[in-house]
């Protein structure tokens, strides 16, 4: 039963962070894959915090997700200067700096990780309410997302995406949409984070590397990006996925590359074959059209 | 009649590559000036200066006695400057209406405070922009086209959606780049009759156009460009008897 729960626990975690990553990625075409660090930035400040300061935690797991949210400067600040495979590169070097920070401080607990980071509840049922907690946060998740995309706002985010230079030439303010879609995501990540750190009080810095942000995008690729559901689905299977295989008893040897490679697969398939991804209608594929090999095949099939 | 847009001395280079070269320029309210050359002269370039897709040089661009070389695109376009693009550049997952838009000069989705503690106002730009785009959509005509994604219209409907989109913000200036490339038949005359009408409303229109019978039709004034030089200013008949500007034109040498 305990196993269950903890299992829900991670689904909802990655449904938060898959749904917010969607809204960078997907919806913004807003090609950063440094999504993780702002997971991990939400989970070490506040866990630090509540450790160190005795902050309480729910509050300190709210300053965290507000540290990721004023951190996502880092990564919108660039996306205002170049964009596409040259914003995954930005990206990329600022996660894997940041990481690299936080692998060798002291106080972060380094490459063996933070360790005794307060939960944020206890007593018998405490999986169980903390399942329903990150339940209800995550609806929360996918509902403001689907607010944000949806109407006037949303209009104007799928614009930006299709063609942001003519976007601009329409007089209106590209910036300004990408600095509050990166700040919205990556705090929604900064608190997965947190919450994540206070529940299973332990935390190390190789949670938040490359591997996590290719586990995000395949969850939303596979779901389908720029779609209200598609992450959700996307992070229920690919959360599931890897635990049913662990019960197959395949060696460890096995086991952790079989999880890549069958990552890798996915988003390649399925970006070749179904770009729209699971729940996607006929016409999706949000920002990640650039890189769907189909989706280019269209539109050199229309110039021609 | 009272400028709207200046040019002076405006100069930009790719390299060894001179688009601009000490380009001086006005545009006059009411004024429709048609902008010739072949290709590579540095007709294009010359709206992505003005209009802030890239940076000149050296050199200045004043937009109605407002100096906005420096200042980013989206900001020259709401002091009042619209264009259009060669190859249309819809918005291409959203529907013909949806396209217009975007394009008012009062979006109603600018901000989501706004949207989130406004409702009312942000409602009324909304139905405001909506009438607008319907009319512009008739004008050009369109209309029964509006929900319609605009990717999925012809080439020469999508010049037409470009065209009312940039008609949106009611902008003082409107640089059109090849508006007639793939339309044919009524359209051609409905373009023709638009733009009339936005210069007779007291806009500056300079429109970079290859048909030059189009030209003849319906500029005030013509500019002949070559290697990012404005060579020579009149009406297209003069500057068509002018056998040295014809040579460039069809592919002649470098006036040396």
């Amino acid at each position: 039963m305990e196993y269950i729960l903890t299992v829900m626990v991670l689904i909802g975690i990655n449904v938060i962070l898959a749904t917010s990553f969607n809204l960078i990625l997907g919806y913004g075409g807003l090609m950063s894959v440094a999504h993780p660090i702002f997971y991990a930035i939400g989970a070490y400040c506040s866990g630090l915090l509540a450790i160190h300061l005795q902050i309480p935690v729910p509050l300190s797991i709210l300053i965290g997700a507000a540290i990721a949210m004023v951190l996502s400067f880092g990564v919108s600040l660039p996306s205002l200067r170049v964009s596409g495979d040259y914003l995954v590169i930005a990206s990329i070097g600022f996660q894997l700096g940041i990481l690299h920070v936080i692998n060798n401080l002291e106080f972060t607990g380094a490459a063996g990780g933070l360790t005794n980071i307060p939960v944020l509840n206890e007593g018998p049922s405490r999986s169980l309410v903390f399942v329903l907690l990150i339940a209800v946060v995550a609806a929360c998740a996918v509902l403001l997302v689907g607010w944000i995309v949806e109407g006037d706002y949303g209009r104007a985010i799928t614009a930006m995406r299709n063609d942001e230079e003519a976007f601009s030439a329409l007089g209106r303010n590209a910036m300004n949409i990408k600095i509050v879609l990166f700040a919205i995501g990556s705090g929604m990540a900064g608190l997965a984070g947190a919450l994540y750190a206070h529940y299973f009080a332990y935390v190390t810095p190789e949670q938040f590397g490359i591997f996590t942000s290719a586990a995000l995008l395949t969850m939303v690729v596979v779901g389908g990006a720029a779609t209200t559901w598609g992450p959700l689905v996307g992070a229920v299977l690919l959360t599931t996925l890897p635990q049913a295989i662990t019960f197959l008893g395949l060696p460890v040897s096995i086991m952790a590359p079989l999880q890549g490679v069958i990552y890798t697969t996915l988003v390649i398939f399925f970006l070749f074959a179904r770009p729209q991804g699971l729940t996607g209608g006929s016409r999706g594929g949000g920002g990640l059209e650039a890189w769907s090999a189909s989706a280019a095949f269209r539109a050199r099939r229309r110039a021609e | 009649m009272s400028t709207i847009v200046r040019v002076e001395d405006l100069h930009k280079s790719f390299g060894g590559i001179v688009v601009a070269d000490d380009v001086n320029l006005s545009f006059e309210a009411g004024e429709i000036v048609g902008l010739i050359g072949p290709n590579g002269a540095g007709k294009t370039s010359l709206f992505n200066l003005i209009s802030g897709v890239i940076p000149p040089d050296a050199g200045s661009i004043i937009l109605e006695g407002h100096r906005v070389d420096q200042l980013p695109m989206h900001h020259r376009a709401r002091i009042g400057l619209a264009r259009t693009w060669q190859n249309t550049r819809m918005f291409h997952s959203m529907s013909v209406i949806d396209n217009l838009l975007i394009a008012t000069r009062r979006y109603p989705g600018e901000s989501l405070a706004r949207i989130l503690f406004r409702r009312r106002s942000v409602d009324a730009f909304r139905q405001e922009a909506t009438e607008k785009a319907m009319v512009l959509l008739e004008r050009v005509g369109l209309a029964e086209k509006m929900h319609e994604m605009a990717i999925e219209l012809s080439y020469g409907q999508q010049k037409r959606i470009g065209l009312a989109r940039a008609l949106m913000s009611d902008a003082a200036c409107l640089l059109l780049d090849e508006p007639m490339a793939g339309v044919e038949g009524q359209a051609y005359e409905t373009i023709i009759r638009v733009i009339r009408e936005e210069a007779q409303a007291g806009r500056a229109v300079c429109v970079v156009e290859h048909n030059i019978s189009f030209i003849r039709d319906i500029s005030d004034r013509t500019v002949f460009m070559f290697n990012g030089c404005v060579l020579a200013s009149g009406s297209v008949d003069e500057l068509t008897r002018d056998t040295q500007l014809t040579d460039l034109y069809f592919g002649g040498e470098h006036p040396q």
